[in-house]
């Protein structure tokens, strides 16, 4: 099992797992060509690098990180044209009355989103939103992702 | 921020650590005395970490655990955490409703949790506040069982946009006779940093 950390990013080849921990707010993006069995993963924190003071970890950002994913995966085997995307993650865990964060979760979905679109990356399964941690595994053997909860039980995808 | 938190002076670690010691040490007697139990502490540790690195070095993104969030607002911005896993939050729980075997999911439980979690954050906040001459408030609990990774990374996304390192203070209390522990876990926006440690170096 390859863990994959917070603002981290991994590329495997089946038989492999990748797994990321505790999403909250954070949202987790799987990849997988079927027909090559290379999946990656990557776990990202905030929308975007543009306004970022600290630019260094590219994988900290979905604007950023899920290109840099798909470009190690080609790297390595996957066709573009046949990888497909699993979202996991973006939950509103709690609500303070500032208005500083306003809700990052959310935010982070939506930039998910729009680079996946932009990649023309079909997202096939989401798990999204709510008010709960999700931890997730990729199995590149069939690409299934099951997304585990500390009361919500285990759901595959 | 003016003051380098990779840099700070030894002097200037061992006075931070000292004043959040005696906030923990006031907090966990106020608990003491709450639940009629001996509580323990131990010296805080004070970590600067990589703020990607924070749920690995605060035992694992995957930890279940109980946690209670309060902000920190007035002339220092930050987070206070406290965070049990599941058999501390059962036996405070167990303690002050003089039941056995509860369920920490229901709601008075859930309630008992995050008043135990203000209080001593309260008393925490007030000596940080008395020994800086800083005006520090706290906001109301939030509390939740989860996964710790998912606790905490909204604030560690917010502290990201500022900055790329953290600096921990965390510091473990042992529930006598339970063998448990606990954690709390203060984290400080970069200026206000800047400020705690201006008042420290006018004090040493």
């Amino acid at each position: 099992m390859i863990i994959v950390g917070m603002a981290d990013s991994a590329v495997a080849k089946k038989p492999a797992k990748l797994t990321t921990l505790g999403l909250g707010s954070c949202v987790g993006i799987s990849l997988y060509d079927k027909s090559t069995g290379v999946g990656g993963m990557v776990h990202i924190m905030l929308p975007s690098i543009e306004n970022a003071r600290a630019k260094d970890n590219i994988a900290k950002f979905a604007d950023t990180g899920i290109p840099a994913l798909l470009d190690e995966m080609t790297e390595k085997g996957a066709y573009k044209h046949r990888t497909t995307a699993k979202i996991a993650g973006g939950a509103s865990m709690f609500s303070f009355n500032s208005n500083a964060q306003l809700n990052i979760g959310e935010r982070n979905i939506a930039a998910t989103k729009e680079a996946l679109k932009q990649l023309k990356i079909p997202i096939v399964a989401e798990d999204t939103g709510q008010n709960y941690g999700r931890t997730i595994v990729l199995d590149t053997e069939n690409g299934e992702l099951t997304v585990k909860s500390a009361l919500k039980g285990i759901k595959v995808y | 921020m003016k003051h380098k938190i990779s840099s700070l002076s030894e002097l200037q670690v061992s006075a931070l650590r000292e004043i959040v010691n005696i906030g923990v040490g006031n907090a966990v007697t106020s608990l003491s005395k709450m639940i009629e139990t001996g509580v323990k502490i131990e010296v805080p540790d004070f970590k600067v970490e990589l703020i990607e690195n924070v749920p690995e070095v605060l035992g694992g993104a995957a930890n279940v655990v109980s946690g209670v969030i309060m902000q920190v607002a007035g002339d220092v911005d930050g987070y206070i955490i406290m965070m049990l896993p599941e058999d501390a939050a059962q036996t405070i729980c167990q303690i002050i409703t003089n039941e056995d075997n509860v369920d920490i999911l229901t709601p008075l439980n859930q309630s008992i949790l995050e008043e135990v979690g203000h209080i001593l954050a309260g008393s925490y906040v007030s000596s940080l506040s008395d020994f800086l001459g800083l005006n520090i408030k706290i906001s109301t609990p939030m509390q939740t069982f989860d996964m710790l990774g998912a606790i905490i990374d909204q604030i560690l996304i917010e502290m990201s946009q500022k900055v790329e390192h953290a600096l921990l203070f965390d510091t473990m209390f042992i529930l006598q006779g339970n063998r448990t522990d606990g954690f709390f876990l203060t984290m400080f926006d970069p200026d206000s940093m800047d400020k705690i440690l201006d008042r420290i170096d006018k004090m040493i």
